[in-house]
Order: C-alpha cells, then sequence, then structure tokens
C-alpha cells in the first residue's frame, strides 16, 4: 500500500514535470481549469443549528477537533485539484467537503487526504478520514463496506478521440480496439461489459491519459464527460464524441454502520440543494466548462447501496 | 475470499506478464551489467568514465520517473514501442546499473594476484577477465545478484503506473469491481512472495554448488 502511494506521488511530481516540459504552446491557458473564485459561496453556506450536533456523535468530534478531514484527490481537474499557484485545493468534490466542514463546525477548516480508489474504504473503516469525497461511485459491493450518503452528484462516461478519427460513435465501436482509460476508474468495467472484445490500457492520472491518446496509443480514451469536456477546451487536438453512455452516482463515502452521520450529512445536501449552495458550487467548478444551467441534483437514496 | 477466486484468470494474466517483465528484463539487466562492469574495471579511463557515468545516472534516478520519461517523454522525439517492450527495456536499464554495481565488488574480490598471474601467462584484458577474473568474482555475487532478481521482480509492478497489466494492475482492477482491498492484495502480495521465495532458494542452491574452495 505505502508503496502505491509512494508511486502516485513520485507520478504526480514527474508528471507536473512533464506537463511543464511539453506545455510551452498553451502559456496562456492556467495550470488549473476553472475561472479563479472568491470564496463566497461557501460564506454563503449554512452552518448546523447546535442541536443537530448530537452529544457523543460523529459530527460532535469532528467539531472539537476543529477540522474535518477529507479522504479526497489532488490531481483531478475541476473536482479536487490542487492549484500549484496558491495552494488551494479547488473544484466541485472540494468544495463540498468545505461546505461541509463549515457545517459542522462554522469555518470550511478541510484537512484533505489523498486516497486512492484502492484505499477509500480502509481509509474510512479505520477512521483515517470523516468523510470521501472522491468520485465514488455508489455501487452495492462498496455498500457492504462503507455508508453512502447522497447521491450528490450524477455523472457518465463518454469517450474522446484524436480529431479526425472516424467510425467511433459509440461504446460498441470500440470493439477490437485499444481504448485508454484512468486507472482505477469505473471506466474499466463499463468497456469490459459494452465492447469485450477492447483492450484496455490504463494510466494514473487524466494528463497521462491525453498524453497517451495523443500518442496513439491507443483510438479512443473513456472517461467522465465533464473530465473529457474540460481535457477537450484545453487541448484543440482531441474531441468528445457521443453523449454519456452510462451513469454514475457519486456519493460521499462515511463510515459503514454510522447511521446517524449518514442521516445528518444527507440532511445537509438537501439543505444546501433547497438553498442553491449546490448549485452555485457546480456552477463555479463543473459549470465552467459545462455550458447551461446547474443540473437538477439526483434524489438523495435513489441508488441502491445509498 | 471469493473475490479472489471468482478472478483467478484475470489474476493467472497479470501473473504471466509479471513473469515475462521479469525474466526479459533480467537477462537484459545482466548483459548491460556485465558489459558496464567491464568497462568499469577497464584500463581504458574513457571506458570507465562511461561505466561510472551510466552507474550514477541510472541508480539516482527513481525507476518510475525513469518509466514515466520512456513512455511519455520518447514519443515525443519520435521514439515510439509499446508499452511492456518500453517497461522491459528501462527496467533492464535500470537494474543492469545494479548488477554491474555487484559485479564489479566481485571483481574487487578477487585478489590482484590472479589478476598478475593472467597476465603473466600472456592473457590479454579481455581473455583475464573471461578466463580467470569474472569467473572468480560471478561465484562470489549469486547471494547479491539474488537480491538484486528478487528487487526486480517487486519493481515490475511499477509498469502497472504506465499501463502495462501485470500483476498489481490486475489486483487494481479486480479491487475496482469487488471493493475488496486486503484479500485481494494480500492475494498479489503471496504470489509476489511466492517468486522472490524461488529466488532465494535458487541462488542458495547456485552458491552452495559454485562456491570457490579457498
Amino acid at each position: 500500500m505505502v508503496s502505491i502511494r509512494r508511486v502516485a506521488a513520485v507520478a504526480a511530481v514527474s508528471m507536473v514535470g512533464l506537463s511543464a516540459a511539453c506545455s510551452g504552446t498553451d502559456s496562456t491557458s492556467s495550470a488549473v481549469p476553472g475561472q479563479p473564485k472568491d470564496n463566497s459561496v461557501i460564506a454563503q453556506a449554512p452552518v448546523a443549528a447546535a442541536a443537530d450536533i448530537l452529544p457523543g456523535s460523529t459530527m460532535e468530534k469532528i467539531k472539537q477537533r476543529g477540522e474535518l478531514i477529507v479522504g479526497g484527490s489532488l490531481d483531478a481537474p475541476l473536482l479536487s485539484q490542487q492549484n500549484p499557484t496558491t495552494g488551494e485545493i479547488e473544484g466541485f468534490d472540494a468544495d463540498m467537503g468545505k461546505a461541509l466542514a463549515k457545517y459542522i463546525i462554522g469555518q470550511p477548516k478541510v484537512k484533505i487526504v489523498n486516497a486512492a480508489s484502492e484505499t477509500r474504504e480502509a481509509l474510512l473503516s479505520n477512521g483515517t478520514v470523516d468523510v470521501v469525497f472522491q468520485t465514488y461511485t455508489i455501487t452495492p459491493e462498496r455498500a457492504e463496506q462503507v455508508a453512502f450518503a447522497g447521491p450528490y452528484y450524477s455523472s457518465g462516461l463518454t469517450i474522446a478521440v484524436k480529431k479526425g478519427t472516424t467510425g467511433i460513435a459509440k461504446p460498441e465501436d470500440l470493439n477490437g480496439k485499444t481504448v485508454i482509460a484512468g486507472a482505477n476508474t469505473p471506466a474499466i468495467p463499463a468497456i469490459k461489459q459494452l465492447a469485450p472484445q477492447a483492450t484496455i490500457v490504463t494510466f494514473g492520472s487524466d494528463p497521462e491519459c491525453v498524453q497517451a491518446l495523443k500518442q496513439d496509443r491507443g483510438v479512443a480514451y473513456v472517461q467522465d464527460e465533464t473530465l473529457l469536456v474540460a481535457d477537450a477546451q484545453k487541448d484543440p487536438s482531441i474531441q468528445v464524441v457521443g453523449s454519456p453512455f452510462t451513469t454514475d452516482p457519486y456519493g460521499i463515502g462515511l463510515k459503514h454502520g454510522d447511521d446517524q452521520f449518514k442521516k445528518f450529512v444527507n440532511d445537509w445536501l438537501t439543505k444546501i440543494q433547497g438553498q442553491g449552495v449546490w448549485q452555485q458550487i457546480w456552477k463555479g467548478s463543473l459549470g465552467t466548462v459545462v455550458q447551461g444551467e446547474a443540473p437538477t441534483p439526483p434524489q438523495i437514496g435513489s441508488v441502491p447501496g445509498s | 475470499m471469493s473475490a479472489l477466486l471468482d478472478h483467478l484468470p484475470e489474476f493467472w494474466q497479470g501473473l504471466i506478464v509479471t513473469l515475462q517483465l521479469t525474466a526479459a528484463s533480467f537477462a537484459g539487466a545482466a548483459v548491460m551489467g556485465l558489459v558496464i562492469a567491464a568497462m568499469r574495471v577497464s584500463p581504458v579511463p574513457v571506458l570507465r568514465g562511461i561505466g561510472t557515468a551510466y552507474v550514477e545516472t541510472l541508480q539516482n534516478l527513481p525507476l518510475l520517473v525513469l518509466l514515466v520519461l520512456a513512455v511519455f517523454g520518447l514519443p515525443e522525439i519520435g521514439l515510439q514501442a509499446g508499452l511492456q517492450v518500453t517497461a522491459t527495456v528501462v527496467i533492464a536499464l535500470y537494474e543492469g546499473a545494479y548488477i554491474a554495481e555487484a559485479l564489479r565488488s566481485g571483481v574487487n574480490a578477487v585478489s590482484s594476484g590472479q589478476g598478475e598471474a593472467a597476465r603473466a601467462l600472456g592473457l590479454n584484458f579481455t581473455q583475464s577477465l573471461r578466463h580467470v577474473v569474472l569467473p572468480q568474482a560471478l561465484r562470489t555475487v549469486i547471494q547479491p545478484i539474488g537480491n538484486i532478481f528478487i528487487a526486480l521482480t517487486m519493481n515490475t509492478s511499477l509498469a502497472a503506473a504506465v499501463g502495462v497489466v501485470e500483476l498489481t494492475a490486475a489486483a487494481n482492477r479486480v479491487n475496482l469491481l469487488e471493493a475488496q482491498p486486503i484479500p485481494i492484495f494480500v492475494g498479489a502480495g503471496v504470489a509476489y512472495a511466492v517468486i522472490a521465495a524461488c529466488a532465494g532458494f535458487v541462488t542458495g542452491r547456485l552458491e552452495r554448488r559454485l562456491a570457490v574452495v579457498r
């Protein structure tokens, strides 16, 4: 496990060096997609009534600690990415974490523990992190080990290709071809199901996958739609084809069996969605690359496992 | 446990790729190590310099950095090979530096009188290295080379980071479906341990059989 995290850290560092070396042409675009934003959204976010913080509960423990420990990413554009100039972690998942911290503690004090798909369940069950905000798709298998509040967002996988590629419009077209996917993303089982004859190559991070697509390591790249839209906007040599072919409901990972905390987080979600805070967080992050108004948030508890 | 047993074909496929990576890169590393060690003990200053530079460069860079640079950087200058081929070559070059150092320590362990005697018999540098020094040097470094082999086996897991679906990547993919990291990674760990134990057993046998009686 330690080595995997070390691997991730070294890969991140080396990719930063690599992308710095390769991105000489697009010096105008900032390293982090999404406009720099003030924290006014979080300032408007609600704070829980003292009566809601039940004595002896997880919420009380977090409040006394004065900091919410979130399992998350530092390298997911638009969702949870560390801004190299300010050191701030920005994006939809990151802001949701800050809003939850404010709701419990009164201030958006968050400590992000860099989690990975293979460590999330363990980090929650041994209490290293309080919650996980990390495009954590709710599945019945995972729900046996962790509790899910939400879903708080619903996304879908789609396909990106190099501009000018023909013959790929839907997932079935990927049969017999080499397809790039992010390691540990739901894209791998989805491709296996819809295009069983496809060969899947995986890379650790989104920039690596884009680089691999441009270097013809595969003919297509399957990833979450929002990420691909952001990639295609940054890089004119790739394009997104078709519309999303899966629905991935993202949940907030909590310790298994902590029903009190789950209800508390679900109540918070209902509250911020009703007050429009959720919609503003979306507009400040994912909404900077997706056209139109904020989507309707998914119904809480509507997914098996939530 | 069923998380492990239901996915045995995936694990098996991953294990095969791990063994291919291990075998091919160890063969490459052995050749590379021999050449570099010969350069480092040669009487030609230029060759010694090249050998030293090679060892210092490769030992002082993390393998993962080398892998990422080779996989994503080399295509930028027009050098592109398959992912597994690239990973094999990079691991071979990297571990070659370690094997070279182990061999050099073996050569240094052979007393200088042996080399002098070889020259006195009229053997040139290559001949004295091949017939007198290396056979004795190799026997003293069987154990360190066995350790490098084990380290190399573990290092093949870094190829997972550059898209090669070996044992670690296969375990990751199974875990993605099953969300049972403990049995899955313990299972993968046991497979690595078995490879390492076999290597340890073989080097132990070799060392006893080939020991130089002094």
